[in-house]
């Protein structure tokens, strides 16, 4: 036992560590600069940024409204759980996932990675990294600029309600969940572009899942990205008619094992489309 | 390094795309040098490649580049070098980042990564254009970015697949003479085309593959010599050729007799090799005629084409 | 002097009437679209909320087989402008389904494969281009929406022991304008998206994004700016109640209640004409040549 421990110790040390990490550095470095500079990409920052634009509008014309912060931070709670996570993160992870490997595809250049001396599972993964990233700096920066904004617009009460209530500590929760959508919903399709030619329809298909998930039995409701982030919203959202049931919690669990159960949905997810891309073959003709 | 190490060798490999076939059970055994792969559209060169450098799996048989397999990734495309015909380029990249991005992936540092780019780019005479972007570049200069991003590595293999194609006469001459110095250093080429007569004058072997089936492979003189079952043709130079070709169509297996151009020869089909060579023995013996050359006119890669695949493509 | 033999001559035969020649491009729309296998499960399924409808119109015209299945059931079936709402707003969420698949597989494959500059190269002009492709959109989603919706209405009038027809031809004509008016929307919409992202496979994403996305937004707005203009960026909602009011139904959308149909009409007005825009810089006789 000890001694097939320690050979498979050694074969993990004999790995080339360092050089993956360079090849996957410098891959990141690249899609990360074709995710968030190009023209592309625009339609991703009008997702992300057009709450920030609308609290903006707030912000200029609500000096003359009576406004009140409760509702405010249902409000902020509210786009957070239903347009982020729903519709914003949902649609531009779509976007930006289903490219990193499947857009290659159709534009016909993945075989320039299949073909530099990286081994695959390292270019999915490096993938995934700067998908992430993107992902991440729109949608984390936009969520800041939503708070930031929500509470500008109050003032004296805004800032002591941030800094000595519970706003920073909401700001965090809303920061881990979009972390979390991120990486979540990076990773199903990711996994879904390599499965399938065209990726939405079984997209849509998560969409409507995600959407009825919450009267699944309790099992199956463990196979969805946003059952696990329903539990860390920091602010309960009261909805009514079919919103309302993007808001039920069925089955409480706490912070902590609803973010772990989220990791290892997404390191599951990770693994089998590292065994996928082993053997995923260049057939342009077909696209 | 073993024999066997300095094959690329393709074991009884087949591969199938769902019901339609791209190669069958095809064995090849390609020693260093240049080797031509030769077949009509859709006979299975590109596949043939594809599968040699792991972008496809074979549904069957294995295949190996001097003792290494595409799985073992690093170390296999540290050697193999894949000049595609896919005319598409990740987006946004101008020549210069295209292949220096590309050497960087091989783990080298910045130094040597510019210092082979720059060899590369003026291996193609690229230079001048590498800053621009690809998007904006020529059918062949983006034939040539290719060629060079498949060689800035130094690879030991090189693999072409239609490597003349969009390039203008003058190119096409540049890139024949860095096959040929390529292949003199030592290098494996493997190199798929169509313009045959240009590639044939470089190659050491062809390999000539038509609807999937491999139809015959070795030495260009060697393939012909085995295709016993077509006329050869022979370029007599001589003082007398109306003579010469009056005396050999005499004979059965003489099937045709064609004067050269300028008057100074005669090209003679025949079904008998060893005969004729001994009547053109007896003539010459004769005196009637002053034979100052002979020569094979037909055992070019683009006569075995022709003989073994037909105009057609079909494989006769 | 030499002699040519000129043997060629140039076609000089009988043409078909340029109008024609847009159902060429519509014939060979539709083999594509429904060359799949997907558009033929969605069709499949598309029928089982027909069958669903069928059957209660059967059981409402039938009071023994209701009392034998809805004997502990306190509420009557009845076929009403509700009823048929409820069949319209079912095939019209298959519609978009169906427009979202189909659509990109009549325009991005003629752009991925830079093929208008050769169809642009014929007798026929963007227009007729388009609307060939019109064509097919449109006939392949009214096989899912008015049609199947029309033939619930004939059977309704057929079952009925009453004379019901008569009375209730405005809801057959609601329905057919409704779901003519949404299927326009869509094959417009369809047709300008997939136009503009070129690929299909994102072009499917984009189509249901552009439905879904605004809804959001609108919900945004409304939420934020205290307004109910919103919803006018909320094309399920707009639509809901643009049929409740063409069949006659009660508005039991509290949120939409607000909207004038003007409004609602306009916000589809300008969505056309946007598409028609994008259409226009769009469906052009070039080639794009890429890196």
């Amino acid at each position: 036992m000890n001694q097939t421990t320690s050979s498979f110790r050694k074969r993990v040390m004999q790995q080339p560590w360092d050089l993956w990490w360079i090849q996957a550095l410098r891959l990141t470095r690249i899609e990360v600069k074709r995710n968030l500079f190009s023209w592309r990409a625009s339609w991703i920052y009008f997702l992300a940024f057009i709450p920030t634009l609308i609290i903006l509008i707030h912000v200029a014309v609500g000096r003359r409204l009576q406004l009140s912060m409760d509702d405010d931070t249902e409000i902020l709670a509210g786009i957070i759980q239903f347009y982020y996570i729903r519709l914003g993160i949902f649609f531009g992870c779509l976007g930006i996932f289903s490219r990193l490997i499947r857009g290659e595809m159709i534009e016909r250049s993945l075989h320039f990675y299949f073909l530099s001396p990286v081994r695959r599972e390292v270019i999915l993964l490096a993938k995934f990294a700067a998908g992430s990233i993107s992902a991440l700096l729109l949608f984390g920066s936009a969520i800041l600029a939503d708070f930031i904004l929500t509470y500008t617009v109050f003032g004296a009460t805004g800032h002591d309600y941030i800094f000595n209530g519970p706003g920073l500590g909401q700001l965090e929760a809303y920061l881990m969940i979009t972390v979390l959508a991120c990486l979540g919903y990076g990773a199903v399709f990711l996994l879904l572009s390599l499965i399938f030619k065209n990726p939405t329809p079984a997209a849509m298909i998560v969409m409507g899942w995600e959407a009825i998930n919450p009267i699944a039995p309790s099992l199956l409701q463990k196979i969805s990205v946003a059952s696990y982030l329903r539990h860390l919203m920091p602010v309960n959202v009261p909805a009514e008619g079919i919103f309302a049931l993007l808001t039920v919690q069925t089955e409480a669990e706490s912070v902590w094992t609803a973010t772990l159960g989220l990791l290892v949905l997404i390191v599951l997810v990770l693994v089998y489309s590292c065994y996928r891309i082993r053997t995923f073959e260049i057939r342009y003709t077909t696209e | 390094m073993s024999e066997t190490n300095d094959l690329i060798i393709f074991d009884d490999v087949s591969k199938f795309y769902g019901e339609v076939l791209g190669v069958n059970r095809i064995s090849l055994s390609i020693p260093p040098g240049i080797t031509t792969l030769v077949g009509p559209n859709g006979s299975g060169k590109t596949t043939l490649m594809n599968l040699m450098t792991g972008l496809v799996q074979p549904s069957s048989g294995h295949i190996s580049v001097m003792g290494l397999t595409p799985g073992d990734v690093a170390e296999f495309f540290r050697n193999v070098g894949y000049c595609t015909q896919f005319d598409f380029f990740p987006r946004g990249l101008n020549g210069w980042e295209f292949i220096f991005d590309s050497l960087m992936l091989h783990g080298m540092d910045e130094v040597d990564a510019f210092g082979l780019t720059t060899e590369a780019l003026q291996r193609v005479r690229l230079g001048d254009a590498a800053g621009r972007k690809i998007a904006g570049y020529s059918k062949g200069m983006r034939q040539k970015i290719r060629l060079a991003q498949a060689i800035a590595h130094r690879p030991r293999v090189l693999v072409l697949d239609e490597p003349l194609n969009g390039l203008d006469p003058m190119a096409r001459a540049e890139s024949i003479a860095l096959f040929e110095e390529l292949g003199r250093q030592g290098m494996h080429l493997l190199i798929s085309s169509h313009i045959l007569d240009e590639v044939d004058r470089i190659s050491d072997r062809v390999v000539l593959i038509t609807g999937g089936y491999l139809v015959a492979q070795g030495n260009i003189q060697q393939v012909r010599q085995e295709v016993r079952d077509k006329p050869m043709q022979v370029l007599i130079r001589c003082d007398r050729p109306e003579l010469l070709a009056s005396r050999m169509f005499a004979v059965d297996h003489c099937v045709e007799a064609r004067v050269h151009a300028d008057g100074k020869g005669v090209f003679l089909r025949t079904g008998d090799v060893d005969q004729f060579y001994s009547m053109l023995n007896g003539i010459a013996a004769e005196g009637l005629v002053k034979i100052d050359a002979v020569a094979p006119a037909d055992d070019d890669a683009n006569a075995i084409y022709q003989y073994l695949i037909g105009s057609d493509g079909s494989a006769s | 002097m030499s002699v040519h033999k000129n043997t060629y001559r140039a076609y000089t035969g009988p043409v078909t009437p340029l109008w024609m020649r847009v159902f060429v491009l519509a014939r060979y729309g539709f083999a594509e679209a429904w060359s799949s296998k997907i558009t033929i499960t969605l069709f499949t399924l598309s029928l089982l909320p027909v069958i669903v409808f069928l059957v209660g119109i059967y059981l409402a015209n039938n009071p023994i087989a209701q009392s034998l299945i809805l004997k502990n059931s306190h509420r009557m079936l009845t076929v009403d402008a509700s009823f048929f709402l409820g069949a319209l707003q079912m095939q019209s969420w298959i519609a978009l389904v169906l427009t979202a698949w189909i659509t990109p597989r009549l325009i991005s494959f003629d752009l991925a494969d830079n093929a208008l500059p050769i169809l642009l190269s014929h007798p026929i002009s963007r227009f007729g281009y388009l609307f060939g492709k019109f064509i097919a959109i449109f006939g392949s989603l009214s096989v899912v929406t008015w049609v199947p919706c029309l033939l619930l209405f004939v059977y309704q009038c057929y079952a009925s022991t009453q004379p019901w027809a008569a009375a209730n031809l405005s809801i057959a004509a609601g329905m057919f304008v409704g779901a003519i008016i949404w299927i326009g929307f869509l094959s417009i919409l369809g047709l300008a998206l997939s136009s503009w992202v070129k690929w299909r496979v994102v072009a499917t994403a984009v189509i249901f994004g552009a439905v879904f996305v605004p809804a959001g937004v609108g919900a945004i707005v409304n939420a934020v700016l205290r307004t109910q203009w919103g919803l006018l960026l909320n094309i399920p909602v707009t639509m809901s109640v643009l049929w409740q009011r063409l069949l006659g139904a009660p508005e039991f959308l509290r949120r939409g209640s607000s909207l004038p149909t003007t409004a609602i009409v306009a916000v589809l007005v300008l969505a056309c004409l946007l598409c028609l825009a994008m259409l226009n810089a769009r469906i052009r006789a070039r080639e794009v040549v890429r890196g």
